[in-house]
């Protein structure tokens, strides 16, 4: 506080107006939260480990020890135990972790694009409104399990199920957002001006109104790449998504559960992986909400 | 009064309602004439930013042109396909609008904007090209130091120099005819004068028309040409501005001279014109400005008046014109 009052009582140093001191950026915002900044520490750990999984993993990914398994945590060279087949659990976590995100982040892109496409047009050609957004409606009625059932019966079971279905649900969530962002944005006068000078639509959404809504975008979308983690994992541990020897948390904590009584690590493991990771995502989500908001900032 | 180079015939905007059709623009007819500056008086709601743009083709919706021209030397802008139209905004007819604070994007810095603009005219144009011809406008429009502004952002310019701004992007594509809506009005006074005199300077430069649209009347007489007065909707009078300031014919256009501050005179009170123009769902019958008229007859309430020629060039929408209303309501 009493810097603040200094720096007032400072006398305005001559280059003030040439370039005003710099309001602090959203990320130097978002750090100076403890909670946020830990969350944001976290996300990077996790993103780096997964990223470089094969290069972290202490065994191979098809190694395994019969001898070892149901080895618990704790076990001479297996910090985290074995599973049903011997194999090292910190090995199947990093390459769990690894291909649980990749089916969040595509899930997330794919849906986020589409429904985000969706809200632009709906905001964008009000004529259009009403009939996409009841679409949207449509398709938000549907559970994405049971979606992730059909898709399941189309394709079989793997992988691709679990990202188009939980792609499908994100379309129409997005959509709204979008939508509502890109609506407050449209009554700005300088839509109303970018068109006057004869620029086209497209433009105008992709230079104008997209940049304004990124904000929402952006909280949005790490909240919901928490909930596609959970989803997805819900999904792999119906049997309907990875598929064995593939490595996948909620796959890894289906597993697991048959041995609940003997080797409960097996399936607790991947389960409070993924309980941290939708966590770490959705409070760095929340501290993105804040740390964006015009209104809060300081 | 013949040389115009945008003709507006019997513009009709509505805009859809529940109970019919209601509109905003009424058969409008108006020439701008070229390398002179038009102004478009009246108070808000009697239809002047409307019929900026519905020239512009910018109506929102629910609005659209029910009927008329808007010809811009041999096209009618009216009947263009919206892809041509989009070719005309910016090349051919500019906008500037009334709030500088909220008329540029926050998110990009003001060259970004400016070359933008540029591009959606000259797709082929290299960025350092449209970089030197944007620096360009930011210095015609005599903003210091322009090449240091063209990065910075809209929060980090004044109102009045955010309305340079975008005067610079109005004029970027050198366009024939500039539509002014209000440029001035959310500025304070010693900018609104800097604006106005580069507003003059630059018409002067390029040789375009202006349409200024403004209701206040000492911005009109500092800075037009031709004049045309709206009221609900319609041009009620139309003529030089020497015409309309020296010997106005339509009360209304009395009225408005009349709420005008002079320095010279002694007056106690200003004069003021009862009540406000109606909205256009509840448009009396006859002469629309009949209920607020203090020379009104019973004439007028039965017969619309069309605009009828009183003097080479002047017009006036009032079966009682040719009086010498003026003498009347100064005694």
């Amino acid at each position: 506080m009493s810097a603040t009052v200094q720096d007032l009582a400072a006398p305005v140093p001559a280059e003030a107006e040439v370039a005003p001191p710099r309001r602090p950026g959203t990320f130097a915002r978002l750090m100076r939260e403890p909670v946020a900044a830990i969350a944001f520490v976290l996300t990077m750990v996790i993103i780096v480990s997964a990223v470089l999984a094969p290069w972290l993993a202490p065994t191979d990914f098809f190694h395994n020890d019969l001898a070892q398994a149901m080895a618990v945590p704790g076990t001479e060279g297996l910090p985290l135990g074995a599973d049903a087949q011997g194999r090292d659990m910190v090995t199947r976590l990093l390459y769990g972790m690894r291909m649980t995100l990749m089916m969040a982040v595509a899930a997330v892109a794919l849906g986020g694009v589409l429904g985000a496409m969706v809200g632009f047009a709906a905001a964008f050609y009000r004529r259009a409104d009403a009939a996409l957004m009841r679409v949207m409606d449509v398709m938000l009625s549907f559970p994405a399990i049971l979606f992730g059932l059909a898709l399941a019966a189309i394709f079989g079971p793997g992988l691709l199920a679990v990202v188009l279905a939980t792609a499908v649900a994100t379309v129409p969530l997005m959509a709204r957002i979008v939508r509502g962002a890109a609506l407050g944005v449209m009554a700005q006068d300088y839509i109303e001006a970018a068109r006057s000078t004869g620029m086209s639509d497209a433009r105008i959404i992709w230079r104008h109104v997209a940049p304004n809504c990124l904000s929402s975008i952006f909280v949005f979308t790490t909240l919901r790449f928490g909930q596609v983690i959970l989803l997805g994992s819900a999904l792999s541990f119906l049997g309907l998504g990875a598929q064995p020897p593939t490595a996948e948390l909620g796959a890894m904590a289906s597993e697991g559960r048959n041995f609940l009584f003997f080797a409960p690590h097996i399936a607790i493991i991947p389960s409070l992986a993924i309980f941290a990771i939708v966590l770490v995502f959705n409070l760095l989500g929340d501290a993105l909400r804040d740390a964006l908001d015009p209104k809060l900032r300081v | 009064m013949t040389d115009a180079l945008l003709r507006i015939e019997d513009l009709r905007t509505v805009f859809r309602s529940s109970s019919g059709d209601i509109a905003v623009v009424d058969g409008v007819t108006l020439d701008v004439p070229r390398g002179k500056t038009l102004g478009i008086v009246g108070e808000s709601g009697c239809g002047k930013s409307m019929l900026s743009l519905s020239i512009m083709r910018l109506v929102p919706q629910p609005g659209r042109i029910a009927q008329g021209r808007v010809m811009l030397e041999e096209r009618d802008l009216a009947a263009l396909s919206s892809a041509e139209m989009r070719a005309v905004r910016g090349s051919e007819i500019a906008m500037i609008f009334q709030e500088p604070m909220t008329s540029l994007n926050p998110v990009h810095s003001i060259g970004d904007q400016i070359t933008e603009a540029m591009r959606a005219h000259d797709p082929k144009a290299s960025d350092a090209e449209l970089q030197e011809r944007a620096i360009e406008a930011l210095r015609r429009v005599r903003i210091p130091s322009p090449e240091r502004r063209f990065a910075e952002y809209p929060h980090q310019l004044s109102g009045g120099m955010r309305q340079r701004v975008m005067i610079a992007m109005a004029l970027s594509c050198k366009p024939r005819l500039l539509i002014a809506d209000e440029p001035t009005t959310a500025l304070d006074v010693t900018v609104q004068a800097q604006i106005l005199d580069l507003l003059r300077e630059l018409q002067q430069e390029t040789g375009m028309s202006v349409i200024l649209i403004t209701h206040d009347l000492g911005v009109v007489a500092e800075m037009v040409d031709e004049v045309a007065v709206m009221y609900a909707g319609r041009v009620v009078e139309r003529g030089t501005a020497k015409d309309i300031f020296e010997d106005p014919q339509h009360p209304y256009t009395i009225g408005l001279l009349g709420s005008i501050p002079r320095i010279e005179e002694d007056r106690e009170r200003l004069l003021s014109i009862d009540g406000s123009v109606p909205p256009p769902f509840a448009f009396p019958k006859g002469c629309r400005f009949n209920p607020r008229c203090p020379f009104a007859i019973r004439a007028c309430t039965e017969t619309d008046p069309p605009l009828r020629e009183l003097s080479p060039g002047h017009r006036a929408a009032c079966i009682r014109a040719p009086v010498e209303l003026a003498v009347d309501i100064a005694a």
